[in-house]
């Protein structure tokens, strides 16, 4: 083996000896301190993560070993020098501290910054008056934001009641017919095959083609949505309302000469049902991205027929207006549905529906949910029937009434015990004003 | 010269033909595709035409064909190997995978692997489990590696030139479906077609459908179905599945904003999720709505009632597109 | 020369080339054993990161084969790659930079240990997966049969029981290419003995494919040499694969992470009484009556230029991820 030469202290590290080794146990020093060694001779045994490994001297000299026998000693610090024959060099640096174990790690202080429970999360950027994001796809959001729309009020016709694109455009009239790139992201254009007013003669006889009004197309894919998605079920009940007409004729009488009109029948179902839904969250609530949505406030939209179109407004808070209040709300909204005048945030909102048919005389008949609600009321014409009573016949003024449920989010027993709940606030009138 | 009908299976062995000839480092060798010609049929007379020197058979030895086709392209050949049924390619991928993806980087830049890979893919035939695959996924996380797939003959031939003449390793995939299809090739088509480059096959204004390989046409089918409803797809055939044209996507998107990418193969993990996550990334603002269409998370199954309710066939398509635009099904 | 289908080496002679090409035989293993000795010091003071394999023992396999090739040739190596690169004509101070991580590295700190590539000193990769390097040299030797070039293959003897080295003999033998595996059998696969994994004998495996095959002593570098002369010579006259059996042993365990306990007893002392590099002392003494003292300047010398690399590489700047960490493909 050839000499070197060794004109300066060599510093001799605790060796890394493996991948991953990070400290070392010198258990023998096979060449002791003071000798004198050559290079390539082995000086130590370490112990390391692995094994017992030997580590030769890297020079020749003479060996002061740092560090004793047992000693734990971190990778790269110092355990010996080899000095120059005949040269006594003063230690000038202190030898290493031999590393301790390591200290648990306090599992409790990582803890320490943690947050309080119930601490407010930042507020969303859209706060509707439900209390919960809207429903708004990315770029309907950023059309919206461009043209100052609130998502708060619009109704979505995506995918889950999403407000997509096609919808913001259409509530900003002036601007959704002005541009012929926007494209019909919800489709149903009408067909390409005849223009509208075009006719074409058949066994039908003449085809008149009527491209239907983005309101009527987003009633049409609504409907076929809550067909599609939901999976429907239907509560019936008969009502005895003979308490509520009598309620009614009351009122009447003691409104006579003022403007104000009576409360009708149906503004007591609206009041009925919004009680009712204050004692049944389910009812309340829509099923959604896989999730049930529970809504604090009770919303119920009436269903009123417009020019030529079905259209929902929402009576707010029904559960704890007074009735008089609640036939004012719905006075109000059904003027300017037949005007045409309802504006987004008064159709928005709504957590259950009613729909009365009543006054075109029809007795009974079953709504489509409207989506993503879980449930809708509907409401036949109250008529004089013969029912039984006490074991006998007799003659009472009855409603039929059809509850249709979203059974993914409302299920038989709760839907029962919620119309059995409308059904006893009307069969005893007089707690309507509770 | 009048438009002829080309046979997707001659376009394949047209490219292999025309570029053997025009660049002597080009070699071509694997399992019974010199004498026999291919048990697709796809690569008959090159053997006559070039000789054992250049067009070879070999035994039934993957690593050994994949590591052969590495180390001369390393040296300076510009082999391509036919790896019989993509089924067979984890057979291949450490010479694909460790060795020639990774050579252009690892070496610093002193020499890149200009290999093409041939293999037959793809279900539908009744092939089975093992027979059928996509194997798209196995490899799209393999930096250094371009993965391409043609719909159409003419497409076929302009994109093997084009791998063949890329100075990197590339994964040519051929859906078993279009060998025996015909199409129409103007004779002025150009001779090779960017690697990397999507083509939107039917432009459309409500929904911006990805695809490729086989699926472009049930996509298509898919389309002419849906048009009367007043639905009006646009058709985006990616042809290169990596790298993928994500900026094609994005444009098309950005009219459309609604994305749906159809792929055959397993939805977990498949390059459909990928398309989905770029556009995402670099486009939510343009989105009503994203979704893919894949095959289950199940192996292919023989029973034909089995396998075509497992494939993503035009019935398929319609239905999903149909049911999430909440049409009538 | 004996042709064998066992794994015992014949025992022989080999010529003499002339006392300054001997000399120079064992320069270069000097500076592969030297190169190595820096690695392993480099390593343990946490300059080399990851792992390495070393080539320690084994010097004359790698040098006694490279002599014999000429530019047309390609070699590929493993993991355990240093040596055959050196052997080559790499320079020293690239290598060390690479295994430093250094942007002056041969693969500008891109491959590490493991996978170093120098195509224009004929080495076409180390390869870090058994076999790879196997298969490379197949590929490589369908292109250099143009040009009347060779490809050599080295390799472990745990890489006979791969499905690369049966399916790469196989490929080779029927196409005739001309590849010369070179198996270096250091009689443990990482901490395995070759034989409690190996049914059969590797040479007889060989053998059996048709495959001309010789088992050598791997430690004396003028045998290796022999062997490969005439190997290399049968392939590039068309006579197709050729198989070299080199027996030997490494002084180190299988990697840094590895004491080598699982050595038997006193084997380790054995085989270092056959070290290469003592093999040529001997034979340098007896056949060209050089001193000892001859000897060492030159290992005084090799020392002196890698102390030297080992400077300069610790010096040298890491690759700058500012810059880009690289690309993916070739435009």
């Amino acid at each position: 083996m050839a000499s070197t030469v060794t004109p300066v202290v060599v510093d001799v590290p605790m060796p890394k000896l493996s991948d991953g080794m990070e400290e070392g146990t010198i258990l023998t020093w096979t060449a002791a301190d003071g000798a004198t060694v050559a290079r390539g001779q082995e000086i130590v045994e370490i112990e390391t993560d692995k094994a017992a490994m030997a580590y030769e001297a890297e020079a020749d000299g003479v060996l002061r070993t740092l560090a004793a026998e047992g000693d734990t000693v971190a990778v790269g610090a110092l355990i010996a020098r080899i000095e120059p024959e005949g040269a006594a060099i003063p230690d000038e640096t202190a030898p290493p501290v031999a590393v301790a174990p390591a200290a648990a790690a306090d599992p409790a202080g990582a803890g320490g910054a943690g947050h309080e429970a119930g601490s407010p999360e930042p507020p969303a950027p859209v706060r509707p008056e439900t209390g919960a994001r809207a429903n708004a796809s990315p770029v309907a959001r950023r059309v919206a934001g461009e043209r100052g729309v609130d998502l708060a009020g619009l109704t979505g016709s995506g995918p889950g009641g999403r407000i997509v694109k096609a919808d913001v455009l259409a509530a900003t009239p002036a601007a959704a017919s002005a541009s012929p790139a926007a494209p019909a992201s919800q489709a149903a254009s009408a067909p390409a095959a005849a223009a509208p007013g075009e006719s074409a003669v058949g066994a039908k006889g003449a085809v008149t083609v009527v491209t239907p009004t983005r309101v009527q197309l987003v009633v049409a894919r609504r409907m076929a949505e809550a067909k599609a998605t939901a999976p429907e079920f239907v509560v019936e009940a008969e009502i005895d309302m003979t308490s509520a007409v009598a309620m009614r004729a009351r009122l009447k009488a003691l409104l006579a000469g003022s403007e104000t009109p009576p409360p009708s029948l149906n503004d007591m179902v609206v009041t009925a049902v919004g009680r009712a839904l204050r004692g049944h969250p389910k009812a309340n609530g829509a099923f959604r991205d896989g999730r049930f949505e529970l809504f604090e406030r009770v919303n119920v939209g009436v269903a009123v027929a417009g020019p030529d179109t079905l259209v929902v407004p929402t009576v707010f808070d029904a559960d704890v207006r007074s009735l008089g209040a609640i036939a004012a709300d719905v006075r109000r909204l059904a003027a300017k549905a037949r005007d045409g005048a309802l504006t987004p945030p008064e159709l928005a909102g709504g957590t259950f529906s009613v729909s009365n048919l009543g006054m075109f005389g029809i007795d009974r008949f079953t709504a489509v949910l409207n989506p993503p609600q879980a449930g809708i009321l509907a409401v036949g014409a109250v008529r004089e029937r013969a029912v039984v009573r006490d074991g006998e016949l007799a003659v009472r003024s009855t409603m039929h009434v059809a509850l249709t449920c979203d059974h993914r989010i409302l299920y038989g027993a709760d839907a029962a015990r919620f119309l059995a709940r409308v059904r006893e606030l009307l069969e005893q009138a007089e707690t309507l004003v509770l | 010269m009048p438009d002829a009908k080309l046979e997707f299976r001659r376009a394949v062995r047209d490219a292999l033909d025309e570029e053997l000839a025009r660049d002597d480092r080009v070699i071509f060798f694997g399992e019974d595709v010199a004498k026999p010609g291919g048990v697709f049929a796809a690569t008959p007379g090159l053997y006559d035409t070039y000789g054992e020197e250049r067009v070879f058979d070999t035994p039934i030895s993957e690593l050994a064909i994949t590591g052969a086709a590495f180390g001369s392209a390393v040296c300076g050949l510009r082999p391509v190997i036919e790896i019989m049924f993509g089924d067979f390619l984890p057979l291949a991928m450490d010479g694909l995978v460790n060795q020639a993806a990774k050579y252009w980087y690892l070496s610093n830049e002193q020499a890149s692997v200009p290999l093409v890979v041939r293999s037959a893919i793809g279900g539908g035939g009744r092939f089975g489990a093992i027979h059928s695959q996509v194997p798209v996924p196995w490899f799209q996380a393999v930096p250094g590696l371009k993965i391409v797939g043609p719909s159409t003959s003419g497409d076929a031939k302009a994109l093997l030139k084009a791998s063949i003449r890329d100075d990197n390793p590339v994964l040519f995939l051929e859906h078993k479906r279009l060998y025996g299809r015909r199409d129409e090739v103007a004779a002025d088509a150009p001779e090779t077609l960017e690697l990397g480059r999507a083509h939107v096959v039917r432009p459309g204004s409500d929904l911006t459908l990805v695809t490729a390989m086989n699926t472009v046409h049930h996509a298509l089918a898919a389309a002419e179905r849906l048009a009367p409803d007043g639905v009006d797809v646009e058709v985006i055939d990616l042809r290169t599945l990596r790298p993928l044209d994500v900026p094609a996507v994005l444009a098309s998107v950005a009219r459309t904003n609604r994305l749906l990418v159809v792929e055959e193969g397993p939805i977990s993990g498949g390059w459909a999720g990928e398309v989905v996550a770029r556009v995402s990334e670099d486009a939510l603002g343009d989105l009503d709505d994203v979704w893919r269409l894949a095959t289950a998370d199940i192996p292919i199954p023989y029973s034909p009632p089995l396998e075509d309710a497992f494939l993503p066939g035009e019935d398929a398509i319609v239905v999903s597109i149909r049911t999430r635009l909440g049409l009538a099904a | 020369m004996a042709r064998t289908t066992s794994d015992a080496p014949a025992a022989e002679t080999a010529p003499s080339l002339g006392a300054e090409h001997d000399v120079e035989l064992f320069r270069r293993m000097l500076l592969i054993r030297r190169f190595e000795e820096t690695v392993q010091s480099l390593f343990q003071k946490g300059e080399v990161h990851g792992t390495t394999h070393l080539y320690v023992g084994e010097e004359a396999g790698a040098v006694g084969v490279a002599d014999v090739l000429g530019p047309d040739d390609r070699v590929a190596g493993t993991y355990r790659g240093h040596g055959h690169a050196l052997a080559l004509g790499v320079d020293p101070q690239a290598l060390l930079d690479e295994m430093l991580g250094r942007a002056t590295g041969v693969c500008g700190g891109r491959a590490g240990s493991m996978n170093v590539i120098d195509l224009e000193h004929r080495l076409i990769g180390c390869f870090g997966i058994i076999g790879g390097s196997a298969s490379a040299a197949t590929g490589a030797a369908l292109a250099q049969r143009r040009v009347g070039g060779v490809a050599v293959a080295f390799f472990g003897e745990g890489t006979t029981n791969h499905g690369y080295f049966h399916e790469c003999l196989n490929f080779a033998a029927v196409a005739k290419l001309p590849v010369v595996f070179v198996c270096e059998n250091n009689l443990y696969g990482e901490f395995t003995p070759y034989e409690d994994v190996t049914a059969g004998d590797i040479a007889g495996r060989v053998a059996s494919y048709g495959v001309p095959t010789e088992t050598i002593d791997g430690n004396d570098v003028w045998v290796v040499r022999a062997a490969a002369e005439a190997a290399v010579a049968r392939a590039r006259a068309g006579e197709g694969p050729q198989f070299i059996q080199s027996m030997t042993y490494r002084h180190v365990g299988h990697s840094r992470s590895d004491p080598g306990a699982y050595r038997k007893p006193g084997e380790l002392d054995a085989w270092k009484e056959r070290d290469p590099l003592l093999v040529a002392r001997a034979r340098l003494q007896e056949l060209h009556g050089l001193t000892p003292e001859r000897l060492d300047a030159v290992d005084a010398e090799v020392t002196a230029q890698l102390d030297a690399a080992a400077v300069a590489g610790l010096a040298a700047p890491y690759p700058d991820p500012a810059e880009g960490l690289g690309r993916e493909f070739k435009d």
